[in-house]
Protein backbone atom coordinates (compact mmCIF):
# COMPACT_ATOMS: atom_id res chain seq x y z
CA UNK A 1 0.00 0.00 0.00
CA UNK A 2 1.22 3.40 -0.85
CA UNK A 3 1.91 5.71 2.06
CA UNK A 4 -0.72 8.95 1.72
CA UNK A 5 1.86 12.31 0.43
CA UNK A 6 -0.39 14.37 2.02
CA UNK A 7 1.36 14.23 5.39
CA UNK A 8 4.66 15.46 3.40
CA UNK A 9 3.17 18.00 1.50
CA UNK A 10 2.03 19.44 4.77
CA UNK A 11 5.21 19.36 6.55
CA UNK A 12 6.87 21.34 3.91
CA UNK A 13 4.37 23.91 4.33
CA UNK A 14 4.50 24.42 7.65
CA UNK A 15 8.72 24.23 7.47
CA UNK A 16 8.38 27.03 5.10
CA UNK A 17 6.20 28.88 7.06
CA UNK A 18 7.84 28.85 10.15
CA UNK A 19 11.22 29.06 8.20
CA UNK A 20 11.43 31.88 5.39
CA UNK A 21 10.20 35.08 6.85
CA UNK A 22 13.76 34.16 9.05
CA UNK A 23 15.95 33.33 5.69
CA UNK A 24 14.59 36.32 4.33
CA UNK A 25 15.32 38.48 7.28
CA UNK A 26 18.88 36.70 7.55
CA UNK A 27 19.53 37.90 3.72
CA UNK A 28 18.07 40.88 3.43
CA UNK A 29 20.37 42.10 6.04
CA UNK A 30 23.64 41.66 3.71
CA UNK A 31 21.48 43.77 0.97
CA UNK A 32 22.36 47.16 0.30
CA UNK A 33 18.86 48.73 0.01
CA UNK A 34 17.43 50.27 2.69
CA UNK A 35 14.26 48.97 2.68
CA UNK A 36 14.47 45.55 1.39
CA UNK A 37 11.96 46.17 -1.68
CA UNK A 38 14.97 44.99 -4.28
CA UNK A 39 17.56 43.66 -3.63
CA UNK A 40 20.76 46.48 -3.82
CA UNK A 41 23.54 44.42 -3.92
CA UNK A 42 25.79 42.90 -1.34
CA UNK A 43 26.75 44.40 1.92
CA UNK A 44 28.13 44.10 5.48
CA UNK A 45 27.43 47.73 6.35
CA UNK A 46 24.89 46.91 8.29
CA UNK A 47 27.05 44.69 10.79
CA UNK A 48 29.26 47.34 10.94
CA UNK A 49 27.18 49.78 11.76
CA UNK A 50 25.42 47.05 14.50
CA UNK A 51 28.82 46.60 16.19
CA UNK A 52 29.73 50.35 16.31
CA UNK A 53 26.22 51.51 18.35
CA UNK A 54 27.29 50.61 21.72
CA UNK A 55 23.48 51.24 23.20
CA UNK A 56 22.47 47.55 21.31
CA UNK A 57 24.94 46.35 23.41
CA UNK A 58 24.05 47.75 26.30
CA UNK A 59 20.76 47.41 25.94
CA UNK A 60 21.75 43.47 25.02
CA UNK A 61 23.44 42.91 28.35
CA UNK A 62 20.56 43.90 30.45
CA UNK A 63 18.15 42.06 28.53
CA UNK A 64 20.47 38.87 29.20
CA UNK A 65 21.06 39.24 32.76
CA UNK A 66 17.58 39.81 33.23
CA UNK A 67 16.68 36.66 31.15
CA UNK A 68 19.46 34.47 33.42
CA UNK A 69 18.24 36.02 36.81
CA UNK A 70 14.68 35.49 36.78
CA UNK A 71 14.84 31.88 34.40
CA UNK A 72 16.90 30.98 37.38
CA UNK A 73 14.66 32.52 40.14
CA UNK A 74 11.51 31.20 38.40
CA UNK A 75 12.70 28.12 37.76
CA UNK A 76 13.43 27.53 41.36
CA UNK A 77 10.27 28.98 42.65
CA UNK A 78 7.59 27.78 39.73
CA UNK A 79 9.02 23.87 40.70
CA UNK A 80 8.35 24.43 44.53
CA UNK A 81 4.56 25.80 43.53
CA UNK A 82 4.28 22.86 41.05
CA UNK A 83 5.44 20.39 43.72
CA UNK A 84 2.78 21.72 46.48
CA UNK A 85 0.56 22.13 43.68
CA UNK A 86 0.93 18.21 42.72
CA UNK A 87 1.28 17.59 46.20
CA UNK A 88 -1.21 18.78 48.08
CA UNK A 89 -5.05 19.21 47.75
CA UNK A 90 -6.64 21.47 49.98
CA UNK A 91 -8.85 24.99 49.68
CA UNK A 92 -5.51 26.62 50.05
CA UNK A 93 -3.83 24.86 47.09
CA UNK A 94 -6.72 25.62 44.56
CA UNK A 95 -6.60 29.74 45.55
CA UNK A 96 -2.84 28.87 44.80
CA UNK A 97 -3.80 27.10 41.42
CA UNK A 98 -5.51 29.75 40.64
CA UNK A 99 -2.96 32.88 41.52
CA UNK A 100 -0.33 30.56 39.20
CA UNK A 101 -3.24 30.65 36.47
CA UNK A 102 -3.65 34.21 36.25
CA UNK A 103 -0.91 35.55 34.83
CA UNK A 104 -0.83 33.48 31.47
CA UNK A 105 -4.66 34.87 31.10
CA UNK A 106 -4.25 38.32 31.96
CA UNK A 107 -3.12 40.83 29.51
CA UNK A 108 0.41 42.48 29.30
CA UNK A 109 -0.65 46.23 29.41
CA UNK A 110 -2.62 45.84 32.82
CA UNK A 111 -0.03 43.81 34.65
CA UNK A 112 2.38 46.30 33.23
CA UNK A 113 0.75 49.13 34.36
CA UNK A 114 -0.18 48.27 37.63
CA UNK A 115 3.03 46.71 38.36
CA UNK A 116 4.42 50.10 37.32
CA UNK A 117 1.78 51.66 39.89
CA UNK A 118 2.47 49.16 42.72
CA UNK A 119 6.22 49.75 42.50
CA UNK A 120 5.76 53.85 42.01
CA UNK A 121 3.64 53.14 45.23
CA UNK A 122 5.96 51.38 47.34
CA UNK A 123 8.60 54.50 46.25
CA UNK A 124 11.17 51.36 44.56
CA UNK A 125 13.21 52.79 41.89
CA UNK A 126 12.47 51.74 38.92
CA UNK A 127 15.65 49.98 37.15
CA UNK A 128 16.68 46.58 36.25
CA UNK A 129 15.57 44.86 39.78
CA UNK A 130 11.63 46.13 39.09
CA UNK A 131 12.12 44.59 35.71
CA UNK A 132 13.63 41.31 37.00
CA UNK A 133 10.79 41.40 39.80
CA UNK A 134 8.01 41.45 36.77
CA UNK A 135 9.42 38.99 34.69
CA UNK A 136 9.54 36.47 37.62
CA UNK A 137 5.98 37.19 38.15
CA UNK A 138 5.37 35.71 35.18
CA UNK A 139 7.96 33.38 34.35
CA UNK A 140 6.90 31.53 37.73
CA UNK A 141 3.67 30.61 36.38
CA UNK A 142 4.99 29.27 32.83
CA UNK A 143 7.43 27.00 34.66
CA UNK A 144 5.08 25.98 37.00
CA UNK A 145 3.19 24.67 34.21
CA UNK A 146 5.87 22.92 32.36
CA UNK A 147 6.39 21.06 35.94
CA UNK A 148 2.80 20.03 36.55
CA UNK A 149 2.35 18.79 33.46
CA UNK A 150 5.75 16.41 33.99
CA UNK A 151 4.39 15.30 37.52
CA UNK A 152 0.75 14.43 35.83
CA UNK A 153 3.05 11.15 34.36
CA UNK A 154 4.73 11.23 37.72
CA UNK A 155 4.25 7.62 40.00
CA UNK A 156 4.28 8.86 43.81
CA UNK A 157 4.74 5.06 44.79
CA UNK A 158 8.47 6.37 44.12
CA UNK A 159 8.71 8.58 46.86
CA UNK A 160 6.75 6.27 49.21
CA UNK A 161 9.15 3.25 48.30
CA UNK A 162 12.06 5.66 48.91
CA UNK A 163 10.59 6.87 52.20
CA UNK A 164 10.08 2.88 52.86
CA UNK A 165 13.62 2.58 52.38
CA UNK A 166 14.48 4.95 54.52
CA UNK A 167 14.37 8.68 52.87
CA UNK A 168 13.47 11.58 54.63
CA UNK A 169 10.40 13.27 52.65
CA UNK A 170 13.23 16.21 52.29
CA UNK A 171 15.38 13.82 50.66
CA UNK A 172 13.24 11.54 48.37
CA UNK A 173 12.04 14.99 47.33
CA UNK A 174 15.72 16.19 46.61
CA UNK A 175 17.34 12.75 45.31
CA UNK A 176 13.94 11.11 43.97
CA UNK A 177 11.56 13.18 42.48
CA UNK A 178 13.45 16.48 41.48
CA UNK A 179 16.10 14.39 39.36
CA UNK A 180 13.34 12.61 37.50
CA UNK A 181 11.40 15.87 36.98
CA UNK A 182 14.83 17.52 35.69
CA UNK A 183 14.08 17.91 31.80
CA UNK A 184 10.52 19.79 32.79
CA UNK A 185 12.14 21.87 35.03
CA UNK A 186 14.32 22.50 31.91
CA UNK A 187 12.12 23.14 29.63
CA UNK A 188 10.34 25.38 31.47
CA UNK A 189 13.00 27.34 32.25
CA UNK A 190 13.54 27.55 28.70
CA UNK A 191 10.32 28.79 27.66
CA UNK A 192 10.76 30.96 30.82
CA UNK A 193 13.95 32.18 28.84
CA UNK A 194 12.55 33.51 25.85
CA UNK A 195 9.26 34.79 27.17
CA UNK A 196 11.84 37.28 29.28
CA UNK A 197 14.15 37.97 26.45
CA UNK A 198 11.42 39.12 24.28
CA UNK A 199 8.88 41.13 26.97
CA UNK A 200 8.11 44.09 25.65
CA UNK A 201 5.37 45.82 27.24
CA UNK A 202 5.54 44.79 30.69
CA UNK A 203 9.31 45.72 30.35
CA UNK A 204 8.68 49.01 28.96
CA UNK A 205 5.90 50.23 32.11
CA UNK A 206 8.41 48.66 34.72
CA UNK A 207 11.77 49.66 33.59
CA UNK A 208 13.43 52.85 34.89
CA UNK A 209 16.04 54.93 34.06
CA UNK A 210 19.56 53.64 32.48
CA UNK A 211 17.73 49.68 31.91
CA UNK A 212 16.45 49.74 28.20
CA UNK A 213 16.75 46.16 27.33
CA UNK A 214 16.76 44.69 23.60
CA UNK A 215 13.09 44.42 22.70
CA UNK A 216 12.26 48.20 23.66
CA UNK A 217 15.27 49.54 21.94
CA UNK A 218 14.41 47.65 19.03
CA UNK A 219 10.55 48.58 19.17
CA UNK A 220 11.92 52.21 19.86
CA UNK A 221 13.97 52.39 16.31
CA UNK A 222 10.66 51.54 14.37
CA UNK A 223 10.49 55.48 14.02
CA UNK A 224 13.87 56.81 13.19
CA UNK A 225 16.57 54.14 13.20
CA UNK A 226 17.66 51.78 10.43
CA UNK A 227 15.37 48.38 10.52
CA UNK A 228 18.34 46.82 8.23
CA UNK A 229 20.65 47.24 11.77
CA UNK A 230 18.00 45.02 13.22
CA UNK A 231 18.32 42.76 10.73
CA UNK A 232 21.67 42.20 11.33
CA UNK A 233 20.36 41.84 14.87
CA UNK A 234 18.03 39.06 14.01
CA UNK A 235 20.85 37.02 11.77
CA UNK A 236 23.18 36.95 14.08
CA UNK A 237 20.77 35.82 17.28
CA UNK A 238 19.08 33.19 14.82
CA UNK A 239 22.93 32.06 14.56
CA UNK A 240 23.61 32.00 18.12
CA UNK A 241 20.09 30.27 19.16
CA UNK A 242 20.43 27.15 16.72
CA UNK A 243 24.32 27.27 17.89
CA UNK A 244 23.13 26.77 21.42
CA UNK A 245 20.25 24.91 20.37
CA UNK A 246 22.82 22.47 18.40
CA UNK A 247 25.61 22.15 21.17
CA UNK A 248 22.85 21.05 24.16
CA UNK A 249 21.18 18.33 22.37
CA UNK A 250 24.68 16.89 20.99
CA UNK A 251 25.36 17.57 25.33
CA UNK A 252 22.11 15.71 26.13
CA UNK A 253 22.62 13.19 23.66
CA UNK A 254 26.02 12.18 25.02
CA UNK A 255 24.65 11.67 28.87
CA UNK B 1 25.90 23.68 40.56
CA UNK B 2 23.42 25.86 42.22
CA UNK B 3 26.12 27.02 44.56
CA UNK B 4 27.83 28.21 41.48
CA UNK B 5 25.17 29.93 39.75
CA UNK B 6 24.16 31.86 42.71
CA UNK B 7 28.08 33.20 43.18
CA UNK B 8 27.30 33.92 39.58
CA UNK B 9 24.66 36.50 40.81
CA UNK B 10 25.91 37.74 43.36
CA UNK B 11 28.89 38.70 41.33
CA UNK B 12 27.28 40.58 38.81
CA UNK B 13 24.79 42.13 40.95
CA UNK B 14 28.12 43.42 42.71
CA UNK B 15 29.66 44.61 39.09
CA UNK B 16 26.08 46.38 38.36
CA UNK B 17 25.67 48.18 41.70
CA UNK B 18 29.27 49.25 41.13
CA UNK B 19 28.85 50.28 37.74
CA UNK B 20 26.03 52.78 38.34
CA UNK B 21 27.20 54.97 40.75
CA UNK B 22 30.03 57.86 41.53
CA UNK B 23 29.90 59.44 38.15
CA UNK B 24 26.77 62.24 37.45
CA UNK B 25 24.43 61.09 35.41
CA UNK B 26 22.23 62.42 32.99
CA UNK B 27 18.95 60.53 31.70
CA UNK B 28 17.34 61.14 28.69
CA UNK B 29 13.97 59.47 27.33
CA UNK B 30 13.78 59.34 23.73
CA UNK B 31 13.40 58.13 20.29
CA UNK B 32 15.80 55.41 19.18
CA UNK B 33 18.94 56.48 16.90
CA UNK B 34 17.44 60.37 16.78
CA UNK B 35 21.14 61.36 18.58
CA UNK B 36 24.51 61.55 17.22
CA UNK B 37 26.28 59.56 19.12
CA UNK B 38 29.74 61.48 18.86
CA UNK B 39 27.76 64.04 20.12
CA UNK B 40 27.07 62.54 23.56
CA UNK B 41 30.31 61.24 23.81
CA UNK B 42 31.43 64.47 23.67
CA UNK B 43 29.46 66.19 26.16
CA UNK B 44 30.51 63.14 28.87
CA UNK B 45 33.67 63.90 28.45
CA UNK B 46 33.36 67.72 28.63
CA UNK B 47 31.38 67.26 31.77
CA UNK B 48 32.87 64.31 33.25
CA UNK B 49 29.09 62.83 33.14
CA UNK B 50 27.55 59.75 32.12
CA UNK B 51 24.77 60.02 29.55
CA UNK B 52 22.17 57.16 29.91
CA UNK B 53 19.65 57.25 27.27
CA UNK B 54 16.03 55.32 27.40
CA UNK B 55 13.69 54.91 24.80
CA UNK B 56 9.88 54.85 24.33
CA UNK B 57 7.85 53.85 21.05
CA UNK B 58 5.07 56.44 21.15
CA UNK B 59 4.43 59.45 22.56
CA UNK B 60 1.42 57.93 24.34
CA UNK B 61 3.36 55.02 25.93
CA UNK B 62 5.62 58.00 26.98
CA UNK B 63 2.60 59.85 28.91
CA UNK B 64 0.80 57.00 30.16
CA UNK B 65 4.48 55.72 31.77
CA UNK B 66 5.33 59.16 33.46
CA UNK B 67 1.78 59.87 34.54
CA UNK B 68 1.64 57.00 36.35
CA UNK B 69 4.51 58.41 38.19
CA UNK B 70 7.75 57.22 36.77
CA UNK B 71 10.50 59.41 37.71
CA UNK B 72 14.48 59.37 37.20
CA UNK B 73 14.48 60.86 33.92
CA UNK B 74 15.96 64.57 33.88
CA UNK B 75 15.03 65.51 29.65
CA UNK B 76 12.77 64.10 27.39
CA UNK B 77 12.82 64.46 23.52
CA UNK B 78 9.03 63.98 22.22
CA UNK B 79 6.57 65.31 19.85
CA UNK B 80 5.34 68.85 20.37
CA UNK B 81 2.13 68.05 20.54
CA UNK B 82 2.41 65.78 23.97
CA UNK B 83 4.62 68.68 25.27
CA UNK B 84 1.56 70.74 24.75
CA UNK B 85 -0.41 68.02 26.97
CA UNK B 86 2.24 67.54 29.61
CA UNK B 87 2.54 71.21 30.57
CA UNK B 88 -1.03 71.75 31.07
CA UNK B 89 -0.97 68.66 33.47
CA UNK B 90 2.03 70.70 35.15
CA UNK B 91 4.34 67.78 34.72
CA UNK B 92 7.13 69.97 33.25
CA UNK B 93 9.68 72.59 34.51
CA UNK B 94 9.02 76.16 33.03
CA UNK B 95 12.65 77.14 31.35
CA UNK B 96 14.86 79.41 32.23
CA UNK B 97 16.51 80.99 29.21
CA UNK B 98 19.07 82.76 30.70
CA UNK B 99 20.81 79.33 31.78
CA UNK B 100 20.80 78.86 27.85
CA UNK B 101 23.51 80.64 26.21
CA UNK B 102 22.66 78.98 22.93
CA UNK B 103 19.43 79.78 22.85
CA UNK B 104 19.47 82.76 20.09
CA UNK B 105 20.28 80.28 17.67
CA UNK B 106 16.82 79.23 17.68
CA UNK B 107 15.00 80.80 14.01
CA UNK B 108 12.50 83.15 15.01
CA UNK B 109 10.44 82.42 12.03
CA UNK B 110 10.12 79.16 13.47
CA UNK B 111 8.71 80.41 16.90
CA UNK B 112 6.15 81.86 15.08
CA UNK B 113 4.46 79.25 14.40
CA UNK B 114 5.12 76.69 17.68
CA UNK B 115 3.02 75.27 20.04
CA UNK B 116 5.43 77.10 22.63
CA UNK B 117 6.31 80.49 20.80
CA UNK B 118 8.31 82.32 24.22
CA UNK B 119 9.77 78.75 24.81
CA UNK B 120 8.66 78.82 28.42
CA UNK B 121 8.68 74.85 29.19
CA UNK B 122 10.24 73.56 25.98
CA UNK B 123 12.91 73.98 23.26
CA UNK B 124 12.91 72.84 19.90
CA UNK B 125 14.85 69.97 18.62
CA UNK B 126 14.05 68.92 15.27
CA UNK B 127 11.49 69.14 13.25
CA UNK B 128 9.83 67.40 10.28
CA UNK B 129 6.85 67.98 7.65
CA UNK B 130 4.93 66.19 5.57
CA UNK B 131 4.94 66.36 1.70
CA UNK B 132 4.92 64.80 -1.52
CA UNK B 133 7.65 62.47 -2.66
CA UNK B 134 7.58 61.00 -6.58
CA UNK B 135 8.69 59.63 -9.47
CA UNK B 136 10.23 62.15 -11.51
CA UNK B 137 10.50 59.26 -14.88
CA UNK B 138 6.23 58.68 -14.36
CA UNK B 139 5.19 61.75 -13.19
CA UNK B 140 5.01 64.42 -15.80
CA UNK B 141 4.32 68.54 -15.49
CA UNK B 142 5.07 67.75 -11.70
CA UNK B 143 3.44 71.05 -9.92
CA UNK B 144 4.21 71.17 -6.48
CA UNK B 145 0.55 71.28 -4.82
CA UNK B 146 -2.14 68.98 -3.11
CA UNK B 147 -3.99 69.19 -6.30
CA UNK B 148 -1.78 66.24 -7.81
CA UNK B 149 -3.87 63.93 -5.61
CA UNK B 150 -6.45 64.56 -8.05
CA UNK B 151 -5.03 63.89 -11.28
CA UNK B 152 -6.40 61.11 -13.20
CA UNK B 153 -3.24 59.96 -14.94
CA UNK B 154 -1.43 58.43 -12.15
CA UNK B 155 -4.99 56.26 -10.88
CA UNK B 156 -3.93 53.86 -8.92
CA UNK B 157 -0.57 54.86 -8.72
CA UNK B 158 -0.82 57.19 -5.71
CA UNK B 159 -0.45 56.81 -1.64
CA UNK B 160 -1.91 58.69 1.01
CA UNK B 161 -0.49 58.59 4.89
CA UNK B 162 -3.12 56.70 6.75
CA UNK B 163 -3.27 58.71 9.49
CA UNK B 164 -6.02 60.84 10.04
CA UNK B 165 -4.67 64.13 11.42
CA UNK B 166 -2.07 64.49 8.37
CA UNK B 167 -4.74 63.08 5.21
CA UNK B 168 -8.10 64.97 6.41
CA UNK B 169 -5.15 68.18 7.47
CA UNK B 170 -3.90 68.36 3.79
CA UNK B 171 -7.00 68.33 2.63
CA UNK B 172 -7.98 71.32 4.65
CA UNK B 173 -4.78 72.83 3.60
CA UNK B 174 -5.63 72.02 -0.31
CA UNK B 175 -8.84 74.11 0.67
CA UNK B 176 -7.05 76.62 1.97
CA UNK B 177 -7.80 76.15 6.03
CA UNK B 178 -5.87 75.45 9.31
CA UNK B 179 -4.82 71.90 10.06
CA UNK B 180 -6.13 72.32 13.77
CA UNK B 181 -9.60 73.19 12.44
CA UNK B 182 -12.83 72.66 14.17
CA UNK B 183 -14.90 74.46 11.48
CA UNK B 184 -17.82 72.09 10.68
CA UNK B 185 -18.26 73.66 7.18
CA UNK B 186 -14.68 73.44 6.75
CA UNK B 187 -14.51 70.16 7.86
CA UNK B 188 -16.97 68.99 6.09
CA UNK B 189 -15.63 70.35 2.62
CA UNK B 190 -12.16 68.41 3.57
CA UNK B 191 -14.07 65.18 3.88
CA UNK B 192 -15.45 65.50 0.45
CA UNK B 193 -11.73 66.19 -0.59
CA UNK B 194 -10.42 63.08 0.55
CA UNK B 195 -13.40 60.77 -0.70
CA UNK B 196 -12.57 62.29 -3.98
CA UNK B 197 -9.18 61.52 -3.40
CA UNK B 198 -9.79 58.01 -2.40
CA UNK B 199 -11.28 57.09 -5.62
CA UNK B 200 -7.78 57.91 -7.37
CA UNK B 201 -5.56 56.66 -4.91
CA UNK B 202 -4.22 52.90 -4.21
CA UNK B 203 -4.04 53.47 -0.70
CA UNK B 204 -3.95 54.70 2.93
CA UNK B 205 -0.82 53.65 3.71
CA UNK B 206 2.53 54.61 5.69
CA UNK B 207 5.64 51.88 5.57
CA UNK B 208 4.46 49.60 2.29
CA UNK B 209 4.39 52.85 0.34
CA UNK B 210 7.69 53.48 0.50
CA UNK B 211 8.82 49.95 -0.55
CA UNK B 212 6.17 50.97 -3.54
CA UNK B 213 7.71 54.22 -4.39
CA UNK B 214 10.96 53.07 -4.57
CA UNK B 215 10.53 49.25 -6.02
CA UNK B 216 8.34 51.55 -8.83
CA UNK B 217 5.13 50.13 -7.66
CA UNK B 218 3.36 53.79 -6.94
CA UNK B 219 4.22 57.04 -8.65
CA UNK B 220 3.42 59.63 -6.13
CA UNK B 221 3.38 59.26 -2.14
CA UNK B 222 2.64 61.38 0.80
CA UNK B 223 5.14 60.77 2.91
CA UNK B 224 7.23 62.35 5.36
CA UNK B 225 10.07 64.00 4.80
CA UNK B 226 12.92 62.83 6.81
CA UNK B 227 11.49 59.07 5.15
CA UNK B 228 11.91 60.72 1.45
CA UNK B 229 15.08 61.72 2.16
CA UNK B 230 16.01 58.14 2.86
CA UNK B 231 14.01 56.93 -0.20
CA UNK B 232 15.92 59.14 -2.39
CA UNK B 233 19.69 58.30 -1.41
CA UNK B 234 18.77 54.52 -2.88
CA UNK B 235 16.84 55.95 -5.98
CA UNK B 236 17.86 59.09 -7.52
CA UNK B 237 14.61 59.24 -9.78
CA UNK B 238 12.69 59.88 -6.98
CA UNK B 239 12.32 63.56 -5.72
CA UNK B 240 10.37 65.28 -2.75
CA UNK B 241 8.22 68.48 -2.95
CA UNK B 242 6.01 70.20 -0.28
CA UNK B 243 3.13 71.38 -1.68
CA UNK B 244 2.97 75.24 -2.51
CA UNK B 245 -0.35 75.60 0.20
CA UNK B 246 1.54 74.39 3.07
CA UNK B 247 1.55 71.42 4.98
CA UNK B 248 1.97 69.95 8.40
CA UNK B 249 5.11 70.28 10.50
CA UNK B 250 6.22 68.21 13.41
CA UNK B 251 8.46 69.11 16.58
CA UNK B 252 10.41 67.16 18.47
CA UNK B 253 10.80 69.70 22.07
CA UNK B 254 13.57 69.22 24.77
CA UNK B 255 11.90 69.11 28.26
CA UNK B 256 13.05 69.17 31.47
CA UNK B 257 10.20 67.41 33.77
CA UNK B 258 9.07 68.78 37.05
CA UNK B 259 10.44 65.11 38.61
CA UNK B 260 13.91 65.95 37.10
CA UNK B 261 16.96 65.13 39.22
CA UNK B 262 19.78 66.82 37.57
CA UNK B 263 18.25 69.57 35.86
CA UNK B 264 21.31 71.76 35.88
CA UNK B 265 22.90 68.95 33.64
CA UNK B 266 19.87 68.51 31.65
CA UNK B 267 20.25 72.92 31.04
CA UNK B 268 23.86 72.77 30.23
CA UNK B 269 23.17 69.32 27.58
CA UNK B 270 20.35 71.32 25.96
CA UNK B 271 23.07 74.05 25.36
CA UNK B 272 25.08 72.01 24.14
CA UNK B 273 22.53 70.60 21.43
CA UNK B 274 21.79 74.11 20.53
CA UNK B 275 25.88 74.44 19.90
CA UNK B 276 25.86 75.47 16.25
CA UNK B 277 28.90 72.30 15.89
CA UNK B 278 26.86 70.25 17.76
CA UNK B 279 24.10 70.71 16.33
CA UNK B 280 24.76 70.26 12.25
CA UNK B 281 26.27 66.83 13.43
CA UNK B 282 22.85 66.10 14.87
CA UNK B 283 21.31 66.77 11.59
CA UNK B 284 23.21 65.02 9.38
CA UNK B 285 22.95 61.67 11.11
CA UNK B 286 19.47 61.95 11.33
CA UNK B 287 18.86 64.04 8.42
CA UNK B 288 16.22 66.23 9.61
CA UNK B 289 16.11 70.16 10.10
CA UNK B 290 16.86 71.90 13.70
CA UNK B 291 15.54 75.27 13.77
CA UNK B 292 19.13 76.49 14.77
CA UNK B 293 19.86 79.14 12.11
CA UNK B 294 23.50 79.58 13.62
CA UNK B 295 23.57 75.60 12.89
CA UNK B 296 21.86 75.70 9.33
CA UNK B 297 24.93 78.46 8.23
CA UNK B 298 27.58 75.86 8.44
CA UNK B 299 25.59 72.75 7.07
CA UNK B 300 26.73 71.68 3.23
CA UNK B 301 25.00 73.96 0.74
CA UNK B 302 23.62 70.55 -0.84
CA UNK B 303 21.90 70.04 2.41
CA UNK B 304 20.62 73.35 2.82
CA UNK B 305 18.81 73.71 -0.54
CA UNK B 306 17.27 70.32 -0.67
CA UNK B 307 13.75 70.92 -0.52
CA UNK B 308 13.52 67.40 1.32
CA UNK B 309 15.23 69.30 4.31
CA UNK B 310 14.22 72.73 4.53
CA UNK B 311 10.99 74.27 3.16
CA UNK B 312 10.53 77.42 1.74
CA UNK B 313 9.88 80.13 4.42
CA UNK B 314 6.85 81.29 2.34
CA UNK B 315 5.63 77.38 2.32
CA UNK B 316 6.45 77.35 6.18
CA UNK B 317 4.72 80.80 6.92
CA UNK B 318 1.42 79.37 5.84
CA UNK B 319 1.98 75.47 7.38
CA UNK B 320 0.77 74.44 10.68
CA UNK B 321 2.06 72.38 13.64
CA UNK B 322 -0.09 69.49 14.69
CA UNK B 323 -2.26 70.16 17.93
CA UNK B 324 -3.47 67.68 20.15
CA UNK B 325 -7.45 68.70 19.92
CA UNK B 326 -8.33 67.20 23.46
CA UNK B 327 -12.05 66.11 23.05
CA UNK B 328 -12.63 67.72 19.63
CA UNK B 329 -10.45 64.15 18.54
CA UNK B 330 -13.65 62.50 18.21
CA UNK B 331 -14.50 64.99 15.48
CA UNK B 332 -11.66 63.63 13.56
CA UNK B 333 -12.25 59.83 14.04
CA UNK B 334 -15.75 60.23 13.07
CA UNK B 335 -15.00 61.98 9.61
CA UNK B 336 -12.18 59.38 9.30
CA UNK B 337 -14.16 56.28 9.85
CA UNK B 338 -16.64 57.89 7.38
CA UNK B 339 -14.14 58.32 4.77
CA UNK B 340 -12.21 54.57 5.52
CA UNK B 341 -15.72 53.18 5.30
CA UNK B 342 -16.91 54.73 2.05
CA UNK B 343 -16.99 52.64 -1.03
Amino acid sequence: MRRSRIPFYLLVGMLVFLYLPLIIVIVNSFNMSRYGGQWGGFTLKWYSRLFSDRTIWYALGNSLLIALTSTVTSMVLGTTAAIALYRFKTRLQSAHRLFIHLPLVMPDILVGISLLLFFVALKVRLGLFTIYLAHVTFCISYVAMVVLGRLQDFNYAVIEAAMDLGASWPAAIRKVMIPMITPGIMAGGLLAFTLSIDDFVITFFVSGPGSATLPLYIYSMIRHGSPMVINALTGIFIVFTFTVVTISKKLLEEK
Amino acid sequence: MMKRILSILAIMTAVAGISCSRQKELHVFIWADYMNNDVITAFEKNENCRVVMDFFDSNEALYAKVKAGATGYDLYICSSYMVNIMNDQKMLQSIDLWKLKNIGNIDPEYLKISLDPAMSHSVPYMMSFAGIAYNTEKVKNFVPTWGMLDRSDLKGRITLLNDLRETIGAALKFNGCNYNSLNPAELDKARQTVLRWKKNIAKFDVDEAKRGLEAGEFFLIHTYNGDALQIISQNPKIAFAVPREGTSISVDDMVIPTSAVNADLAYRFIDHLLDPEVCSKNMEYISYLAPNLAAQKIMPKDFMQNPAVLPSKEILKKSDILKDLGADNATYSKIWDEIKSAE
